[in-house]
């Protein structure tokens, strides 16, 4: 019976995984062909208006004699060097979510597949996961890289070689420090670490990016020297023990002809691909089963009211603080609790938006700087409107990200809140004015903060400060009301819930609004871009309410409607 | 035969097994009973090797689970309280694969799968999508990708969940011609009529401990009760 020569696992674990994601696309197709095709649509066009844009870009900054190329060349180290990182933090979270808490690798360790061969499966599939989107969203610069330096077709096809080679690296990486986190840091320290990290870049950012004085003296007379000083900062990314370092020199030099230079290059980053790969492929299988056995031998943990020996009914801060919402029945405060808890208690959730929220504060900090180099109105006016558009965005990002699933979340225990007297409509509503409340209240503080950095006069700030807050509700409404109209209670991942036609069309519909309603406002201004009449003024501001209402009231509408013939 | 010596698993502060040693020999049809988290799904998934015991040893036809932890497996069916199973292959998809992990050749895979399929009633699902399947049905599945590959020990953990009336019997007697056949059959769960009816011998754990092993006929005549029930009850009642 057990005669038959063997297939290798890897094969079996690609081809069944392979069949499933297969049927997986096919099936999301056939449920909804206008989701497959604004999916289609919005790839297309991201690669094609990117393309175009930076295109235009390199050969605007390739136009200044001599200090053109030194900026690009720049440029890409950058690129290649914030990849890396990127990659590097992206696979130690999908890493762990794919060894530790993925079904299919604790049902593979009951199979005679060995322990080796189950992480290097895993490692592949995280490493995928982990690399598409960052290489499709790089993908057009680097071909627009190519074009402005009219470079041949051999450029496209060593390029995506080099990428293909640089990305193992910090796949490999990845997984060995999730092995690490899972094997010695247990869950309390893990949180401790993630905010202490989140502090740490924060104050660094907050410091490196330190402005440069230079007057208009230096600019005639010493250009090289203020080039060379601008340029300081970014000096990390030559470091050349940096994997990035290996694949930017590799590309440029190609790109320049200098093909000894990139076979150097390619070699390099090739050995250590194949150096640490052989490692993973060979010899961390036993550390991941020592991890896994770890994490699941695991205690618990004690809730923290135990800890201190508090009775298990004993209402802790959270529901105290709930009473302190007077007005709010006890049932939809009940509700709002209960969604908090889990929000803090689910790391993948509060340390996306620890990251969410430590980017902004650290480029909010930064704005500060700008300031002081902002002569004209003019700047000041797109500086202070593309700072409300930036902030406009990242709450788009958060409703669409952690309020537009609140109501799929419910999944399998919707029937709890559903046979409730407090009903899916209540439930509706209370998931609203919440996650609305709290979102305006950081939106509003964190663009008052920003128009402070960047020194707008009072009236301004409070015109911008309004402004988000109508947004955040506009925003909140249509996630929330999106969330009810297209549920998916099979999913119990938010990042795949989000991921369907309802988060595709909240997130689509979320950027034409914050577009088309900041050019409105910016169109429409009093004193911004020259000016216009108070009744220009008030008009925009009555075509903006209006509107926002709107798209927050219709979605909200159809959500409540089907909630209310929802069946549990 | 499935050999557990001074087995200890720990969690954080909590001792979840404790130190229970346990031979069960070839063809013996053993039972495990205990209240909810007296230690017995930690037990099954040491032996599974899906964790390591913080002391102790498990070994499965003579196979340590932590140093020969390939060829433990081989020997083993493992069917957990919530089986994984690819939601987008079919029946017969997930038995070949299955088959091609344990190295079966087509033939024997077809023939086997399809014998165990028959015997569940499986062959109008064999061609369906796995996530269409209600939930018996899946548990059906699982079973019979466990079993196809003839193994020497079969470790179920409460199998008759989600299990009619009608399969659970086909389950039995599967089981029971398995025992007869000279594999080891270890299973937990709560329903004692299944021991009752089923066991060779009945193992109870409570806080971690073996507190009682032996037939029925045993248990009873140590506890001077007839019941299995007032037996078992008597035997946890600080857990119950």
């Amino acid at each position: 019976m057990n005669g038959a020569k063997p297939i290798p696992h890897w094969r079996l674990l690609a081809g069944v995984n392979r069949t499933q994601n297969w049927r997986r696309l096919r099936s999301a197709v056939a449920r909804s062909r206008l989701h497959a095709f604004l999916m289609g649509l919005f790839v297309v066009g991201y690669a094609w208006l990117a393309y175009a844009l930076f295109h235009k870009a390199l050969n605007f900054t390739s136009s200044f004699p001599g200090l053109g190329p030194v900026l690009i060349e720049r440029m890409m180290f950058l690129l290649f060097a914030f990849l890396f990182l990127l990659l590097l933090l992206s696979n130690v979270i999908i890493n762990f979510t794919n060894l530790f808490r993925n079904r299919e690798a604790q049902f593979l360790l009951s199979l005679p597949v060995p322990h080796q061969s189950i992480y290097r499966w895993k490692i592949f599939e995280s490493g995928i996961l982990a690399s598409w989107a960052f290489l499709f969203l790089i993908a057009p610069l680097v071909a627009a890289y190519g074009a402005t330096h009219n470079a041949a077709w051999h450029f496209y096809v060593v390029t995506p070689l080099f990428v293909a080679l640089f990305v193992v690296l910090p796949g490999i990486l990845g997984s060995w420090a999730a092995l690490g986190l899972a094997r010695w840091v247990d869950r309390v320290a893990f949180r401790v670490a993630a905010v202490l990290s989140v502090i740490v870049l924060i104050v660094v950012a907050s410091s490196w990016l330190q402005p440069e004085t230079v007057t208009d003296e230096m600019l005639e007379t010493r250009v090289l020297d203020v080039v060379d000083r601008l340029l300081a900062r970014t000096r990390f990314s030559l470091f050349p023990f940096l994997p990035s370092y290996w694949v930017s020199s590799g590309v440029t030099q190609w790109v320049e002809g200098a093909l000894m230079g990139t076979l150097f290059f390619g070699l390099v980053l090739l050995s250590h691909t194949l150096f640490f790969g052989y490692l993973a492929s060979t010899r961390s299988g036993g550390f991941f089963y020592g991890a896994l056995s770890a994490v699941n031998s695991r205690g618990a943990g004690a809730a923290a009211g135990q800890a201190l020996g508090q009775a298990p009914f004993a209402p802790r801060l959270l529901d105290r603080l709930a009473k302190l919402l007077w007005w709010g029945r006890a049932d939809a405060r009940a509700l709002l609790v209960k969604d908090i808890r889990t929000f803090l208690r689910d790391a993948t959730q509060w340390g996306q938006s620890l990251i969410l929220l430590g980017l902004l504060i650290a480029y909010i900090v930064n704005l500060r700087h700008f300031s002081h180099r902002l002569t004209s109105d003019f700047w000041i006016d797109l500086t202070s409107y593309l700072n409300l558009g930036a902030c406009a965005l990242n709450l788009a990002t958060l409703t669409t990200r952690f309020v537009f699933p609140q109501i799929s979340l419910e999944g399998k225990r919707i029937w709890i809140i559903g046979m409730a007297p407090l009903g899916l409509r209540r439930t509706l509503m209370a998931k609203f004015l919440f996650c609305t409340a709290v979102s305006m209240a950081v939106t509003m503080a964190l663009v008052g903060a920003s128009c402070a950095m960047l020194s707008i006069p009072a009236e301004r700030v409070v015109f911008f400060t309004l402004t988000i807050g109508v947004m955040a509700f506009t925003l909140n409404a249509l996630a929330v009301g999106l969330g009810a109209v297209y549920p998916n209670f099979r999913e119990d991942n938010p990042s795949k819930i989000v991921s369907g036609f309802g988060g595709t069309l909240c997130l689509v519909l979320s950027f034409l609004y914050i577009v088309g309603m900041l050019s409105l406002m910016a169109v429409t201004s009093r004193w911004a871009f020259g000016g216009n009449s108070a009744a220009v003024f008030w008009l925009g501001w009555a075509l903006f309410l209006s509107g926002s209402f709107l798209l927050g009231w219709l979605p909200m509408r159809a959500g409540i409607r089907k909630m209310a013939s929802v069946e549990i | 035969m499935i050999e557990i010596e001074q087995l200890t698993k720990q969690f954080g502060d909590l001792r979840a097994v404790d130190a229970i040693s346990l031979t069960v020999p070839a063809g013996e049809f053993f039972v495990i009973l205990g209240p909810n988290a007296a230690g017995k799904t930690t037990t099954i998934k040491v032996m599974a090797g899906l964790m390591k015991p913080t002391s102790g040893s498990v070994r499965i036809c003579g196979f340590d689970g932590a140093t020969d932890p390939l060829e433990a497996r081989r020997r083993l069916a493992y069917v957990p309280d919530f089986p994984f199973l690819y939601d987008k292959l079919t029946p017969a998809e997930f038995f070949r694969f299955t088959g091609k992990l344990f190295g079966m050749e087509d033939a024997a895979m077809e023939a086997e799968a399809g014998r165990l399929a028959k015997r569940f009633h499986l062959g109008e699902f064999l061609a369906k999508p796995i996530e269409s399947l209600s939930h018996g049905t899946k548990q059906r599945v699982a079973i019979v990708s466990a079993l196809m590959h003839a193994p020497e020990v079969v470790v179920l953990d409460e199998p008759m969940v989600g299990l009619d009336p009608q399969h659970a019997r086909v389950l039995k007697d599967i089981l029971r011609e398995q025992a007869d056949a000279g594999v080891t059959v270890f299973v937990s769960t709560h329903q004692l009529s299944v021991a009752e009816e089923m066991a060779d011998r009945i193992g109870i754990m409570h806080q971690g401990r073996l507190v009682a092993v032996g037939s029925h006929g045993e248990l009873q005549a140590a506890n001077r009760d007839s019941r299995l029930e007032s037996i078992f009850l008597s035997l946890t009642k600080d857990g119950v």
